[in-house]
């Protein structure tokens, strides 16, 4: 089943920025959204979730409604000298469920903290926001997205300046989440050990060379793919059940090879 | 007699001066905390501009039109500056919550733009032979002067506030979620627009509302000084927004006070006194700054 689909989608804030595309978010998958900076990446997360309206195609929902969606905004977009407290911008995922014309009450309370408790920083609740470090701050703001109750988890460059070993323990719990919840995610981040290991399905985005591709991960986490899309030697290596990637010296684009069959492909 | 017994004695004059910038003090001091949060403090500036665009315009058409302002019932209800400073300044709200799709032009570019325009606009009105002997009279209803103030002014307050006041006690979370995180809001269902303009024109309508009482600068100083001040002691939006409003209304009360002892400009003795509740909030800034 799928839960948000387009449709020979035409992205782009005046002109667009890719070729049209078609793409679909299934249900229980984790589709993660690679590209380097500037790629358009966000701009196919706004057009997927309505926020930008498309230049040609179609925004389709299988279900016949939008799904809930809990979204983690890029950290650094939010002002954190609002005078909050963390149990304020955890019960803001709640507003919609609530609708309008009614209070926060007892039991949102109850389900954000219990959100707050799940993402492991429970005792935060009462802090205000600009006590928070990066890395709790981004911790709260996913709280925040699962007590909106979604459907569909959507994380925009969730892991940027975290070191290594906290953007694997970030990755771990929204794999975690996504398990306890049943839910789908969409990941959007320009880090490729993100996707690696994590992502069931990868849409490879570059507007610069007009390249949109989307299909099963080990199909896209190729060196000729990830090659094309950086315009460098892309080496991919399996390590201890891990996938390793390591980026190399830049290689012309004849190099990087063609697509290879079985994906599908919508590249300009 | 005593400075406050001279005072009380002359306190016919005074009550509906006072009340107005009592009241006028506490609703902008209230929405200020939204307005510094949000950094818009400019839109203050800008909304009660184009407000008093309304009112020229008002008066510029009653005058091409051949109305009396003078004549008892002359000026017909469609052509009463109210009106026309509140369509104005509505009008600008909602072209404020609209978000720039233009690169090149942000949000504040607009809000500039409609404070230059409407600055000049007000200014060529006024100036025009058309309206000459009203300009006094422009003036006055244009931008108040906390002294004199007539009781359908109060009124005018008190209706803008209560709805203000229904308005956020509706509709609270919503306005506070679209203005912390609308990008957010808009992907979980929240109507964004509809609230920032809702928000906006509360904004508008009480700006406009309250710069005839009281006049522009007491208005745009108690959309920002209260607010300023009540967010560098506090770090709890709860306790921010009554501490905001506390500030604005002991400044106006006691700013009006001190004018009457001391004979000084009322608008202007608000605002300085309004400004000494900043001193808490930038010591610790201080203090914090040295460590």
């Amino acid at each position: 089943m799928d839960l948000v689909r387009l449709e020979r989608a035409v992205i782009g804030y005046r002109t667009p920025l890719l070729p049209p595309l078609a793409l679909s978010v299934h249900s229980g998958t984790t589709l993660g959204v690679l590209g380097p900076n500037g790629a358009g990446k966000t701009a196919l997360l706004k057009s997927m979730l309505g926020l930008l309206p498309l230049l040609g195609g179609r925004l389709v929902f299988p279900t016949g409604r939008p799904p809930r969606v809990g979204y983690v905004p890029q950290r650094d977009r939010l002002d954190q000298s609002w005078p909050l407290s963390v149990l304020d911008v955890v019960l803001m995922g709640r507003t919609s469920l609530l609708g309008p014309l009614r209070r926060f009450g007892a039991e949102d309370r109850k389900r954000s903290r219990e959100a707050l408790e799940e993402i492991g920083v429970g005792e935060l609740a009462d802090r205000p926001l600009y006590a928070l470090s990066g890395g709790q701050h981004q911790r709260v703001l996913i709280a925040r997205a699962i007590a909106a109750e979604p459907e569909l988890l959507v994380l925009d460059e969730p892991t940027s300046a975290m070191d290594p070993a906290a953007e694997r323990v970030l990755l771990e719990l929204v794999e975690r989440l996504k398990r306890a919840h049943n839910l789908s995610v969409v990941l959007v981040t320009h880090q490729l050990t993100a996707v690696a290991g994590f992502a069931t399905e990868v849409a490879l985005v570059d507007r610069a060379r007009g390249l949109f591709e989307v299909g099963p991960a080990r199909e896209m986490m190729t060196p000729e793919r990830l090659g094309r899309l950086y315009g460098r030697e892309v080496r991919v290596a399996e390590l201890g059940g891990q996938i390793a990637i390591v980026i190399g010296p830049p290689v012309d684009e004849a190099r990087a090879g063609r697509p290879e069959s079985g994906a599908r492909e919508e590249a300009g | 007699m005593t400075g406050f017994a001279e005072f009380w004695a002359g306190r016919e004059l005074w009550r509906e001066p006072l009340v107005a910038g009592m009241l006028a003090s506490g609703l902008l001091s209230y929405l200020g905390v939204f307005v510094v949060l949000k950094r818009m403090v400019f839109v203050s500036a800008a909304l009660s501009e184009i407000s008093g665009v309304g009112v020229a315009t008002a008066f510029f058409v009653g005058a091409v039109a051949g109305i009396d302002p003078h004549t008892h019932g002359a000026v017909p209800i469609i052509l009463e500056p109210v009106w026309f400073s509140l369509v104005f300044a509505c009008a600008a709200a909602a072209l404020f919550s609209l978000r720039p799709g233009h690169r090149k032009l942000a949000a504040e570019t607009i809000v500039g733009l409609g404070y230059i325009v409407a600055s000049a606009l007000v200014l060529a009105i006024l100036n025009s032979p058309r309206i000459a002997q009203e300009a006094h009279a422009v003036g006055d209803i244009l931008f108040g002067n906390a002294v004199t103030v007539p009781r359908a002014q109060i009124y005018a307050l008190a209706a803008a506030g209560a709805a203000a006041v229904l308005a956020h006690v509706l509709f609270f979370k919503e306005l506070l979620f679209v203005s912390y995180d609308p990008e957010t809001a808009v992907v979980q269902g929240v109507r964004v627009f509809r609230y920032e303009t809702l928000l906006n024109v509360i904004i508008a309508v009480v700006i406009s509302v309250a710069t005839r009482a009281v006049g522009a600068l007491p208005v745009f100083a108690f959309t920002v000084i209260p607010a300023a001040a009540a967010l560098m002691v506090t770090e709890n939006i709860r306790a921010t927004m009554p501490l905001a409003v506390i500030f604005g209304v002991v400044s106006a009360a006691l700013g009006y006070y001190v004018s009457w002892i001391e004979q000084l400009p009322t608008g202007a003795t608000m605002v300085v006194v309004a400004s000494v509740f900043l001193l808490p909030g930038l010591a610790r800034l201080a203090r914090r700054s040295t460590i």
